[in-house]
């Protein structure tokens, strides 16, 4: 469907081997970074993925209203609770009855990093054969910007609000990637919408890796609109996370992690927050202690990445 | 316990002497699901123990998804259903209230899920111990609700279940429900039915259209937003399903009784009631002891019946005013509370029912919560009560049997607790 152009477009497109199931327009908001990663997973995974979805951002378009849709794929709307535990019984009946399958388990970090994790700790733990895709706007944006275990420290939303006796949220964000890593699943990676090509091999990876068992994709999705951030500005916030280490790309096979992009020269963190609102009233020591719990953070995966061995489970002879 | 079967052990069968929870644990792998999720709480664990071990001898052969907790049993049941699959699961009090939003959304899916639940107390106060305010606590779900007497009936339902369940003009979840502790680990004959039968049994559902699937590329959605007219559409369905589901429940039964020789009366079972002037209603394993008394005090004269639930949701309306009505007096037995109410749960019911049952006086009985017995006394005190008030005496609307010191509960008492 594309033809060959020069450079890196051309390279994206080329993971663009499907149609784009969604109707050409949906009800997200101006520059919202969903739309762009909900089209783009069946175009390069196929549209005869399952997707199940939770009460979320994604739920206006992705779940449909009576017997209306705004695309054409199998989905299933879930609770947020078991949204894991749903695309658990979705594979494995499929799996006693033949049905190949990809499972496409696809939430935000409310479902993924808070409610749902006991389920998608215990599914991970159990191996399940299925991707979880978790978009992370670091917060509940759709009840209306509320902060989440991801939402960073200083961030100001509607139930941790800047204020005289406040900064913003006071305590600092939960590493969903590194944590699901740590489970030694098949794979763990983060992704972001400034790099689609990696965005695209690690959702091919997810796939052949979910044949293994558990695979799971950490998507950093800014968004504009409970951020405060001009609606231009999405993949330029993404590109300003990754250049900083706020939000390092990085994959891990059972276990073991690789980065999959290396910042030579990491910029300081206030590059990336200067464009965003919920930040503007950080000063320098705040800034430093967010600056600190990245470089912490990114520490933690450059002793990671030096492990000598992956963790390897059995492989099933039904695989 | 009392003479159900009106044919000898088929050939084959096996009388085994098990408890409730291997009954329904044989009951679910007779039924030969696909998906079974199984999460261990007292006092369900021996079901899911004993299906790990069917499983892990080659014996059973589904996908066994050992979850972390059961909010994940339901949901994983769920979705295994809506793909199609046949599927089991159990639980018990906390752990049924832990799955409480999915099991409103299997409900609201009209995933025909077969689970058993093994009455317990419910959070609150702690207790280890029986009682039915679980299944009080779920039943608005819009769940089909089944309740067994004995061992026996714990299997047979099961297998009933998954008839129900799966109708393709039902589509509705089942609940099967038996008193933990006073049938999870009672131990008595039962009678297993041969595979070959189960599936001849259950072979009818697959005579019928396929349900809907979702499938890999399949383009269906489950889950939509119901809005305004779609929303009432789909409820007004659900509720017009569990109205059939009681005709279905009669029919079923009867095949039942074609195949395994064993036959219960499909919504309510009857007994000694024909000719009855005072009736106690109940339901679940305190039906023996009632039937034991009511044999006595037939001996002594006293006209007095059973009228047992079997199907609890729906509520069995017509076939119980076909029973009930011109009776001189009806004395409910619960055995849970319905807070906001002086009466048990299944009183407050039936008086709905007050005027279709032409003047019958009634009066709610609370006993067996939390493992207090329902002696032989107690019931024997319930009837006495019952033909007082059927003699024009004055008596309590509510009595708390097993705990003498309760008046009716008290309005005008202050201070504290």
């Amino acid at each position: 469907m594309t033809e060959k152009k020069k450079g890196k477009l051309t390279k994206v497109l080329d993971y663009l081997k499907h149609d784009d199931p969604f109707s050409k327009g949906v009800s997200f908001c101006p520059g919202c970074s969903l739309e762009l990663l909900l089209r783009f997973i069946p175009q390069v995974l196929g549209n005869d993925i399952v997707i199940t979805g939770t009460p979320s951002c994604s739920a206006p378009v992705l779940l449909g209203q009576n017997n209306q849709s705004w695309h054409t794929l199998s989905y299933f709307g879930t609770l947020m609770t078991g949204a894991a535990a749903n695309a658990t019984g979705l594979v494995r009946y499929y799996k006693k009855a033949g049905i190949k399958n990809t499972v496409v388990c696809f939430n935000g970090d409310g479902t993924a990093a808070d409610i749902g994790f006991g389920n998608l700790s215990g599914a991970a733990e159990r191996n399940e054969p299925f991707i979880y895709i978790c978009y992370d706007n670091e917060g509940y944006m759709n009840t209306g910007i509320q902060k989440s275990g991801t939402t960073p420290f200083g961030a100001s939303t509607t139930t941790t609000p800047f204020g005289s006796a406040s900064k913003g949220k006071n305590l600092r964000r939960m590493n969903l990637g590194l944590k699901m890593a740590m489970s030694k699943i098949p794979y763990a990676a983060t992704a972001t919408l400034s790099d689609l090509d990696d965005l695209a091999k690690k959702l091919l990876k997810a796939k052949e890796a979910k044949k293994r068992g558990f695979a799971f994709l950490h998507v950093f999705a800014p968004c504009p609109t409970g951020w405060g951030y001009a609606t231009e500005n999405t993949i330029e916030v993404c590109r300003r996370a990754v250049k900083t280490n706020y939000f390092p790309l990085w994959e891990a096979v059972n276990g073991k992690i690789r980065m999959t992009k290396t910042v030579k020269k990491p910029q300081p963190v206030s590059t990336y927050t200067e464009l965003i609102k919920k930040f503007a009233h950080l000063n320098e020591a705040d800034l430093k202690i967010l600056q600190d719990d990245i470089d912490y953070e990114y520490c933690m995966l450059g002793g990671l990445s030096v492990l000598e061995s992956e963790c390897q489970l059995p492989v099933s002879s039904e695989d | 316990m009392k003479p159900k079967a009106d044919v000898k052990t088929k050939a084959g069968s096996q009388i085994k002497v098990i408890t409730g929870n291997a009954a329904a644990a044989i009951g679910a792998k007779l039924a030969r699901p696909d998906v079974v999720a199984a999460y261990p709480i007292t006092p369900q664990t021996e079901i899911i123990e004993q299906i790990s071990k069917f499983h892990a001898d080659g014996e059973m052969d589904c996908e066994l998804i050992t979850v972390e907790g059961e909010n994940s049993a339901m949901n994983a049941v769920m979705a295994a259903s809506l793909a199609g699959g046949r599927v089991f699961t159990a639980s018990s009090s906390w752990g049924l209230v832990f799955m409480y939003d999915a099991i409103l959304a299997t409900a609201g899916a009209r995933a025909p899920v077969v689970m058993v639940n093994v009455n317990r107390e419910t959070p609150g106060i702690i207790a280890v111990s029986s009682g039915q305010q679980d299944m009080i606590s779920t039943r608005d779900a819009g769940w089909i609700f089944l309740i067994a007497e004995d061992c026996q009936e714990v299997l047979d339902l099961v297998l009933q279940a998954y008839r129900l369940a799966e109708d393709y003009d039902i589509q509705v979840p089942v609940m099967v429900h038996y008193d933990g502790f006073y049938l999870s680990y009672l131990s008595e004959g039962v009678n297993v039915p041969l595979q070959e039968d189960v599936d001849r049994f259950l072979s009818v559902l697959n005579d019928q259209p396929q349900r809907t699937r979702l499938l890999p590329g399949g383009k269906l959605g489950c889950g939509t937003h119901g809005i305004l007219g779609g929303y009432l559409e789909l409820r007004y369905k659900h509720v017009s399903a569990l109205e059939r589901s009681k005709a279905k429940f009669e029919e079923i039964d009867k095949e039942f009784h074609q195949i395994f020789g064993r036959s219960y009366g499909g919504q309510i079972e009857e007994y000694r009631m024909d000719d009855a002037d005072v009736v106690l209603v109940g339901s679940g394993s305190m039906c023996g002891t009632i039937k034991a008394v009511i044999d006595e005090k037939r001996e002594a004269g006293v006209k007095a019946g059973l009228l047992k639930i079997r199907m609890y949701r729906p509520f069995p309306s017509e076939a119980m005013v076909a029973a009930l009505a011109g009776k001189k007096a009806i004395g409910v037995v619960d055995r849970s509370l319905c807070f906001g109410f002086k009466g048990g749960p299944i009183y407050t019911e039936l008086k709905s029912l007050e005027i279709q049952l032409g003047g019958s006086k009634m009066i709610s009985f609370i006993d067996g919560i939390a493992n207090t017995d329902i002696t032989k006394a107690n019931v024997e005190q319930m009837i006495d009560t019952t033909c007082d008030l059927a003699a024009g005496k004055d008596v309590r609307e509510v009595t708390w049997v097993s705990y003498p010191e309760a008046r009716e509960p008290d309005s005008e008492k202050t201070g504290g607790l």
